[in-house]
C-alpha cells in the first residue's frame, strides 16, 4: 500500500499544490504539464458532474441544509495506480494518486483536508488561490503521509 | 469634577439634590450607551469557571487577520513586529489588573521587583492566555547585556498554523504576545522592551521547530531601583 | 464624617472623583465639606502621592493603609498592579456626622480616640477593614471599566454606572 502523490487544484482550475511521496522516484512530467493536466482535469471533472442521467433537485432540501452539489468524477482506476477525488464545498480538489491496494483512501483525503483548512486557510501569509507555499502544512503532510506508507 | 461641583455647589445648601442616586438611573438615557436587557459589564461577575474556553480555530481565523491588517502598508519586518507589538501592548495593561484581581486575596500582591514579575509573567499570564506556563526561564548569561531576562514557550498558540514566507524569515509573529508581555511589564513600572525571536531548528526531526524565545530588556532605571530596593 | 475619593493615574493625573459622607449611624450620605475644604482636598489629595512612591516599594499589597496624614485629614491608598492609586481623604468628626466641620485645621480628634466607629478613628482596626472593603469593590469596578476596549490606559472614567458602583460601595461599608 503506498500513497504516491497529491495534488490540489483551485476552483478556477489553477494548479495550486503538487507533491509527490514515493521514495522510489517516480515517472517525472514537467511543470508545465502538471499545469496542463490539472487544467484538463477540471474540464473533465465538470463535465462529468454535467452527466448526471438523473434529474437533480437544486432546492433546499427538507432539512434546510444546502444539498450537495452533484459531484463529478470521483474514482479513477487503472491497473497500475488509483486516482481518488475529493471536491469541498468551495469548489477545491484534491487528487490522491496512490496504488490499487490502499485502502481508507477517504480518510486519509479527509485527513489531508483538515490540514489544509488548519495549516494553509489559518496561515496569515497565504493568499486565496494562490500556490500554496506553507513550511507547516508540508511538514505535517509529509510525516502524516510518511506515517501511512510506512504502515 | 464638574459634576461634583454642579450640584454639590455652595457647601451650606442642605437640601441639594443627591450627587447620584444609586441603582435608579440605569434605565435612562437608552440608546447606544446600554444594552437592551440593563446589563452592563459591571453587572457581570469577574471571575470566570475554569472550565470557560474558547475555540482555537475562531481565534487562529482572528489571529490571522489581525497579521493580515499589521502588514498593510508596512514598509518592512520590523514595522510589521512594531504594529503586532502594539496590538498586544494594551492588552497586557488591562490584564495585568484583571489577573491581579482574580487570585485569591493572599497572594494578591504587585510585582516589586523582576524575579516576582517574571514568575507572573510564567506562571499567571501564560496559564491565562494559553492555559499552561511557559516552559522555561532564563537570565542572559551574556555578559555584554547581563540585564536581559528570556521566557521560552516551545510552541507559541498564536504561531500553531502561521507559516512564515522564506523571503520574510526574520519575522515572527509571536511579537504579538511579546507586545501583551510589554504591556504588563510597562503597567507594573518596569518598563521594558519585548521582542520574540525563533529559536527551533528547520531541520527535520527538530522536537520544537516554532520554538520561540521572548526577550525582556528592562530600562536602566528599573535595574537601578531594583538594586536600591534590594540594599534596602 | 465626609469623604473624598479620587483616582489618580500613572502620570499622576485624576481619572475620577467623588465626595460623599458617612451613611453610618444615621448619617445622610451626603458630604460636609466647606467650599474652601474641597478646594484644599484635591491638594491634601495630590500632596500625599510623594508619599505613596515611597510606600509603594516597601510594601507589595494592594492595599497600603492610611499613608499620610494632614492635620485631621487622613488619606488611604490603595494600589493597583498598574499602579493607579485610589486614594480617600477622610476627616474624622467629634460630634455627630451632621455637624458640619469643614475647617482643615482644627484638630479634634483625640475626643473620639476611643470611639470603634467607622471612621471615628482613622487607624483602629475597624475603620482599616471597612475602607479596604471599599477600596475591594472599587478596585473590581474599575477592572471592569478598564475592560472597555475604548478605555486607554489614563483616560478619565466617566461611565455613570460606574459612579453609581463607587457611591454605592460607599454606602455600604463607610
Amino acid at each position: 500500500m503506498t500513497i504516491f502523490s497529491l495534488i490540489i487544484i483551485n476552483k478556477a482550475g489553477g494548479l495550486i499544490y503538487n507533491r509527490s511521496f514515493h521514495e522510489g522516484g517516480l515517472s517525472k512530467i514537467s511543470t508545465n504539464d502538471y499545469l496542463v493536466l490539472a487544467g484538463t482535469f477540471h474540464g473533465v471533472h465538470a463535465i462529468t458532474a454535467r452527466l448526471n442521467p438523473l434529474p437533480t433537485n437544486n432546492r433546499l432540501s427538507s432539512s434546510g441544509t444546502r444539498p450537495d452539489p452533484p459531484s463529478g468524477l470521483e474514482i479513477l482506476e487503472s491497473e497500475n495506480f488509483r486516482m481518488q477525488c475529493f471536491t469541498t464545498l468551495t469548489g477545491i480538489k484534491f487528487l490522491l494518486f496512490s496504488d490499487t491496494t490502499q485502502t481508507n483512501v477517504d480518510t486519509i483525503i479527509r485527513r489531508v483536508y483538515e490540514m489544509y483548512t488548519d495549516y494553509v486557510m489559518k496561515n496569515p501569509f497565504y493568499q486565496l488561490e494562490m500556490p500554496v507555499r506553507c513550511d507547516l502544512f508540508e511538514r505535517k503532510l509529509l510525516s502524516y503521509i510518511r506515517e501511512m506508507n510506512s504502515r | 469634577m464638574s459634576k461634583v461641583a454642579a450640584n454639590g455647589g455652595g457647601g451650606g445648601n442642605k437640601d441639594q439634590i443627591p450627587v447620584v442616586v444609586g441603582g435608579s438611573s440605569s434605565s435612562s438615557g437608552g440608546g447606544l450607551r446600554y444594552p437592551s436587557n440593563g446589563k452592563t459589564i459591571y453587572h457581570r461577575p469577574i471571575n470566570r469557571s475554569k472550565t470557560t474556553e474558547l475555540s482555537q480555530a475562531s481565534f487562529a481565523y482572528l489571529f490571522s487577520e489581525m497579521v493580515s491588517y499589521a502588514q498593510r502598508r508596512v514598509t518592512g519586518i520590523q514595522e510589521l513586529e512594531k504594529r503586532l507589538n502594539l496590538q498586544g501592548h494594551p492588552i497586557g495593561l488591562k490584564l495585568l489588573d484583571l489577573l491581579l484581581i482574580r487570585e485569591p486575596p493572599r497572594s494578591q500582591t504587585r510585582p516589586l521587583n523582576i524575579i516576582t514579575l517574571l514568575h507572573f509573567l510564567k506562571n499567571n499570564l501564560w496559564t491565562h492566555l494559553f492555559g499552561r506556563q511557559a516552559d522555561k526561564l532564563e537570565k542572559s548569561l551574556n555578559s555584554e547585556v547581563p540585564d536581559q531576562y528570556m521566557i521560552y514557550d516551545n510552541e507559541p498558540l498564536v504561531n500553531a498554523y502561521v507559516s512564515v514566507p522564506r523571503e520574510m524569515n526574520s519575522l515572527n509573529c509571536a511579537a504579538f504576545v511579546a507586545g501583551i508581555i510589554e504591556g504588563v511589564c510597562d503597567g507594573a513600572c518596569f518598563p521594558a522592551t519585548v521582542t520574540a525571536h525563533s529559536v527551533g531548528g528547520k531541520e527535520e526531526g527538530e522536537m520544537w521547530p516554532e520554538k520561540t524565545v521572548f526577550v525582556i530588556a528592562f530600562q536602566p532605571e528599573v535595574l537601578e531601583r531594583e538594586s536600591l530596593i534590594g540594599k534596602g | 464624617m465626609s469623604y473624598y475619593f479620587a483616582i489618580i493615574g500613572t502620570q499622576d493625573n485624576p481619572l475620577f472623583e467623588y465626595e460623599f459622607g458617612t451613611s453610618k449611624q444615621g448619617g445622610d450620605g451626603q458630604p460636609r465639606f466647606t467650599e474652601q475644604a474641597r478646594h484644599l482636598n484635591q491638594f491634601i489629595l495630590h500632596s500625599s502621592l510623594d508619599i505613596v512612591e515611597e510606600v509603594q516599594w516597601t510594601n507589595g499589597q494592594l492595599y497600603l493603609k492610611v499613608i499620610d496624614k494632614f492635620f485631621n485629614n487622613y488619606i488611604s491608598c490603595f494600589m493597583t498592579g498598574s499602579n493607579t492609586k485610589f486614594l480617600l481623604l477622610h476627616q474624622p468628626t467629634a460630634g455627630p456626622a451632621s455637624s458640619a466641620t469643614g475647617a482643615t485645621t482644627t484638630s479634634s480628634s483625640s475626643s473620639s480616640r476611643n470611639s470603634t466607629s467607622v471612621g471615628a478613628n482613622p487607624t483602629s482596626p475597624q475603620t482599616e477593614e471597612a475602607i479596604k472593603n471599599f477600596f475591594t469593590e472599587v478596585y473590581e469596578n474599575y477592572t471592569k471599566a478598564i475592560m472597555s476596549p475604548f478605555y486607554k490606559v489614563n483616560m478619565e472614567i466617566r461611565s455613570p454606572i460606574f459612579r453609581q458602583r463607587v457611591a454605592a460601595a460607599g454606602r455600604k461599608y463607610l
